[in-house]
């Protein structure tokens, strides 16, 4: 989609009050603005948050996850492939955030084995008729 | 990356229902006012899953941003990606007793709110793309994808909740303006938790 964004994000700064309309991101606008209108009254924001508060928090998240994600290719280029350790390592010293995330790792490999145990239980169904 | 329900996860978050949830709505609600339920209810560890943690304790923010749900509304909804199957959190009969009583004294807006808390999630496929085009790499495992959004919905909340902090020390009421946001990224910052680039940034 926007390979191009990939070297030019790292030029883009939101820490100066600018809404980056204007940056060289090829990305559309409101990419995650519908989820995170939900998100941001599931936080404590209006039930209808601010389209600009909206657009700013969006393009915050967006290079906070450039960032991140940046950082974490450094890490991971060192051991060669990008992995999700690397992410894990990144967020160490931030206990809630890190807690979670090994909530949802382990979350998905339970829901990943209650799968694998549906199917061969269907398996199983299927033989017997 | 499965992005709605199949069927197979909603049976499995149905029989893991075991207790009956407080219901959505006024069925069993006193009517009471109480703004933030017992925030010293509220423990520090993690434990039950689907639920990213607040990181201020919800100073002045009229949502009960508890912590420890183990129950879940109806399922029936598109933003289900990180909201996975509710666990009958594996330890605590007491922490789930606990969750009950809270919830039960939720007014119809906090219900409201904590829903919208609980299942709003950034979807997966975007996410997915947004590291695609940062890392110009094809190979996004899943798993990836699912930390990545689980970190960016907490980091939002921290946006969110510091914001609100900033209109209550200003005095100011409302919906949240971007001059809030920018102070409460402007602290954040301050806080070392935001990754700062090692770059050197010219003329900014």
């Amino acid at each position: 989609m926007s390979n191009s964004a990939a070297g030019q994000s790292s030029k883009s700064k939101a820490g100066s009050s600018q809404p980056n309309e204007t940056t060289s991101f090829k990305r559309k606008r409101g990419v995650f603005q519908k989820d995170l209108q939900h998100m941001m009254y599931g936080f404590g924001d209006d039930p209808n948050p601010l389209p600009e508060t909206v657009a700013l928090v969006e393009d915050i998240v967006v290079e906070y996850v450039t960032d991140l994600a940046h950082k974490a290719q450094d890490i991971g280029s060192k051991r060669g492939k990008l992995s999700v350790e690397d992410f894990l390592y990144l967020i160490r010293k931030d206990l809630p955030k890190l807690n979670r995330c090994k909530e949802l790792l382990s979350m998905q490999e339970e829901l990943k084995q209650a799968r694998k145990a549906f199917e061969v239980d269907e398996e199983k169904l299927a033989s017997v008729e | 990356m499965k992005q709605s329900k199949d069927p197979f996860e909603a049976a499995l978050e149905e029989q893991e229902e075991s207790p009956p949830d407080s219901p959505i709505g006024p069925d069993e609600l006193d009517g009471q006012t109480q703004s933030a339920p017992a925030p010293g209810g509220l423990d520090d560890d993690f434990e039950s899953l689907s639920a990213p943690m607040p990181v201020s304790g919800g100073t002045n923010i009229n949502a009960a941003v508890t912590k420890n749900k183990d129950d879940d509304e109806e399922e029936e909804e598109e933003n289900v990606d990180v909201e996975l199957a509710k666990f009958p959190s594996s330890a605590d009969p007491s922490k789930m007793a606990k969750m009950q009583a809270i919830l039960s004294q939720f007014t119809e807006g906090q219900m409201d709110r904590y829903e919208s808390f609980r299942r709003s999630a950034l979807q997966k496929a975007n996410m997915r793309r947004l590291l695609v085009s940062i890392t110009g790499s094809q190979k996004i495992s899943l798993p990836m994808t699912i930390v990545v959004c689980g970190i960016a919905k907490m980091f939002v909340g921290e946006l969110v909740e510091t914001a609100r902090m900033v209109m209550a020390e200003r005095k100011e009421s409302g919906p949240i303006r971007p001059c809030h946001i920018r102070e409460a990224y402007r602290r954040l910052k301050l806080e070392g938790k935001v990754p700062r680039r090692s770059i050197q940034r010219l003329f900014r």
